[in-house]
């Protein structure tokens, strides 16, 4: 049974308080799309998020809600599933909380491949703190702490998530909502860790220190830079090279069915005498 | 059905203006009570969903809406 | 391998404590290898699955202190185990149990520091860390063992008082307790404390607290719709960062539900009480201790079993009744210096300190000749 607006969403807390144009704003939106679509229970559903801008989705949620120390959503998560398997967690965090102070809990929350559901919001920048990089600001490119331009690369989260296990893995803009509503829903049925990241605009801390503090114009910016997968295999396009480039490639990378882990333990489990 | 927009939730972002494949919105011209400039929507029959009810054919504006403020209302 | 039978058994301080905490209830932990604390971890590898369990190794201290969060949310029992480095990476995460009031147990064997230190040898010169180790105003709950029979028991305890409290709960153990083997005395049965679950289905219940302290725990899952933030939060399931009041009674909530209830969690163990010359020690430190109060009905001692919230009344009995104290501790001056405090403020000035550097426990001649030159 779909969940009502009223129902799905602490209304008592909105307006939320993310800016202007903040793609946040906009996965939230298709995520309740992909909920209801899923069919999912709320009650049996855990919100948590790390700490940041994106972290707070959670929040606005009229669920259980856990929001936890920066960069570890994760391994709280991995402790909530495994201690209740019966519970669907989902983890909102952004690129600064999962791909940097949290990345090594990527990577082996991947590896792992527990029954989790990320949503990465990758505004390539610290937003909460006010416009920092992170280790996905593109090369080149301003921040409080890059006011020279950025003079590293950036990671490429969809890609060092597929490398690590994880058994889907995609990723989209904010202008591609249709294709994010079907890959939340996908995420949210697949058996084992479920990667969606979310090229997302930032106006206030990324946006207007790169010349498009108007959130159309980064929107207009996302759309120039991303470059379909499919294109990429038909033209023989290394990643390597469009990441460098900070061209953002998009589409579903990997789907795939290595067993989750609590399905491991469970077969063993059932393996052992009483 | 035509769009609506919440003015309590509305940032004045305008991205719905720029995303409407039709042309349906315009520039806002007051304040909204949060004291900002909310779009109006001034060409509903422009809108692909004029006249439909159930499954919506276009909802760019409700998805991209980053302060969930768009629903769908009866026209009239 | 199954459950150890009551009565007597022979085995190392760690195992003592795995078999205690199995015991207690322990449905879910997350440990990372580190000297000397690796055989809790290795021996629930295969017990914890046995009892029904899951065990994970996670890939390092910050993950395991969050892991074992996460499991206390979802409704059971969870522990992990480390040491001094790992200790010191799980700050974070102790301090964010503390202010979402969650129940865990963290065994924390102290080894030789600082830093990388002395893996295989024992000190006690976390004693405060445990407490003041994470940023904030916050309490925690520590133990110390001093023998494998209470290696045993006070696992038991710190889940019990972790699920009371719902505080993070420390067992100060060392590597001299978790190494050696000796006796101990299986119970046939053992009392045990869960947390008292929230029934209400409605938010902001989750945070009326009827006795103005605890809490009733609201486990996700069941349609609470609980609210838990590390930020400080009101009774309403918001967030109230800059609220000065909310901020105010929150703290002194979290503070206070463990400040007064001491009477309640102070452990200790004396040995002639009316003795003139005290000893006051704790863990590896006290066993030398205990040998010679034993032996001398002039020397007494106050073991503390509960290191935090500091036994304050039983010290300060002790320095109204004594004319010298000596305090024995495997540090430069830790517990020293609350004993100090305490005793000075009625008047007893004579505290003398038996600083024990170098990684082996206190042996009775480094504490004779102290004790012969003082009063008493």
């Amino acid at each position: 049974m779909a969940v009502q607006f009223e129902e799905f969403f602490r209304v008592d807390r909105f307006p939320h308080v993310f800016c202007p144009g903040c793609g946040i704003g906009v996965v939230m939106n298709c995520f309740y799309r992909a909920f209801n679509d899923s069919g999912l229970n709320l009650k049996d559903t855990v919100f948590t998020g790390g700490i940041g801008c994106s972290s707070r989705v959670p929040m606005y949620i009229n669920g259980d809600m856990l929001h936890t120390t920066h960069g570890r959503a994760i391994p709280f998560a991995t402790g909530l599933k495994l201690a209740n398997p019966k519970l669907k967690v989902v983890i909102f965090a952004g690129d600064g909380d999962i791909g940097a102070i949290g990345g090594n809990h990527l990577i082996n929350g991947c590896r792992r491949n527990v029954d989790l559901t990320v949503i990465c919001i990758n505004n390539n920048t610290y937003g909460m703190t006010g416009g920092q990089m992170s280790t996905t600001t593109p090369h080149g490119y301003l921040s409080t702490t890059s006011p020279d331009g950025n003079p590293e690369y950036p990671f490429d989260l969809s890609k060092l998530a597929a490398a690590a296990g994880a058994n889907y893995v995609a990723r989209w803009t904010v202008r591609h909502v249709h294709e994010l509503v079907k890959s939340m829903g996908k995420a949210l049925q697949k058996r084992g860790f479920a990667f969606v990241e979310v090229a997302s605009t930032c106006p206030t801390g990324f946006g207007r220190r790169n010349n498009m503090g108007d959130p159309v114009q980064q929107l207009e910016w996302l759309k120039s830079m991303s470059v379909r997968k499919e294109k990429m295999d038909e033209e023989e396009i290394d990643q390597m090279d469009l990441n460098l480039q900070g061209l953002i490639s998009v589409g579903e990378f990997v789907d795939r069915d290595r067993p989750s882990l609590q399905d491991i333990l469970s077969s063993k489990k059932s393996k052992v005498k009483p | 059905m035509k769009p609506d927009i919440n003015s309590k939730y509305c940032k004045g972002c305008n991205i719905c203006l720029f995303i409407c494949p039709k042309g349906c919105y315009s520039k806002g011209t007051d304040f909204s009570e949060l004291g900002y400039y909310v779009p109006r929507v001034s060409s509903p029959e422009k809108c692909f969903n004029h006249g439909r009810t159930g499954k919506m054919l276009c909802e760019l504006c409700v998805l991209s809406c980053p302060d969930l403020a768009i629903t769908w209302i009866e026209e009239g | 391998m199954p459950d150890p039978k009551p009565g007597i058994e022979f085995m190392q301080g760690n195992d003592a404590c795995t078999e205690g905490a199995l015991a207690a209830g322990l449905k879910f932990f997350a440990g990372y290898p580190i000297t000397p604390s690796t055989e809790i971890t290795e021996r629930l590898a295969y017990r914890l699955p046995e009892k029904g369990g899951v065990f994970m190794q996670m890939e390092d201290e910050l993950a395991c202190i969050s892991a074992i969060v996460g499991a206390s949310w979802a409704g059971v029992k969870a522990m992990t185990a480390t040491s001094g480095p790992g200790f010191s990476l799980m700050q974070e995460g102790i301090g964010y149990a503390a202010m979402t009031e969650t129940p865990v147990v963290i065994v924390h064997v102290m080894r030789g520091g600082p830093s990388t230190g002395q893996p295989t040898m024992a000190s006690q010169a976390d004693i405060m860390q445990a407490k003041w180790g994470s940023h904030g105003d916050y309490q925690v709950i520590a133990l110390a063992p001093f023998s494998v029979q209470e290696s045993y028991d006070l696992t038991v305890e710190a889940f019990n008082l972790s699920e009371k409290y719902r505080v993070p709960t420390i067992l100060l153990s060392d590597a001299e307790i978790a190494h050696m083997r000796g006796r101990i005395d299986i119970p046939a049965r053992i009392d045990l404390v869960d947390r008292k679950e929230l029934c209400s289905e409605k938010r902001g219940e989750a945070y009326k607290v009827p006795d103005k302290l605890v809490p009733p725990f609201a486990t996700f899952g069941h349609g609470h719709r609980s609210f838990v933030t590390g930020m400080t939060h009101n009774a309403e399931g918001d967030i109230a960062p800059e609220d000065e009041k909310v901020q105010e009674e929150l703290v002194r909530r979290i503070n206070d539900k463990i400040l007064k209830s001491q009477k309640d969690i102070s452990r200790f163990e004396i040995v002639n009480p009316d003795a003139k010359k005290f000893i006051i020690s704790y863990g590896s430190s006290a066993l030398a201790a205990k040998d010679i109060a034993i032996e001398d009905e002039k020397v007494g001692l106050l073991r503390l079993k509960t290191i935090w919230p500091l036994p304050e009344e039983q010290i300060l009995s002790v320095a109204h009744r004594a004319r010298s104290i000596l305090v024995v501790e495997m540090n430069k001056g830790q517990m020293v210096r609350e004993v100090q405090r305490l005793a000075y403020s009625v008047g007893c000035k004579a505290v003398r300190f038996v600083s024990k550097l170098g990684g082996e426990a206190p042996r009775k001649k480094d504490i004779l000749p102290v004790l012969k030159k003082m009063e008493g």
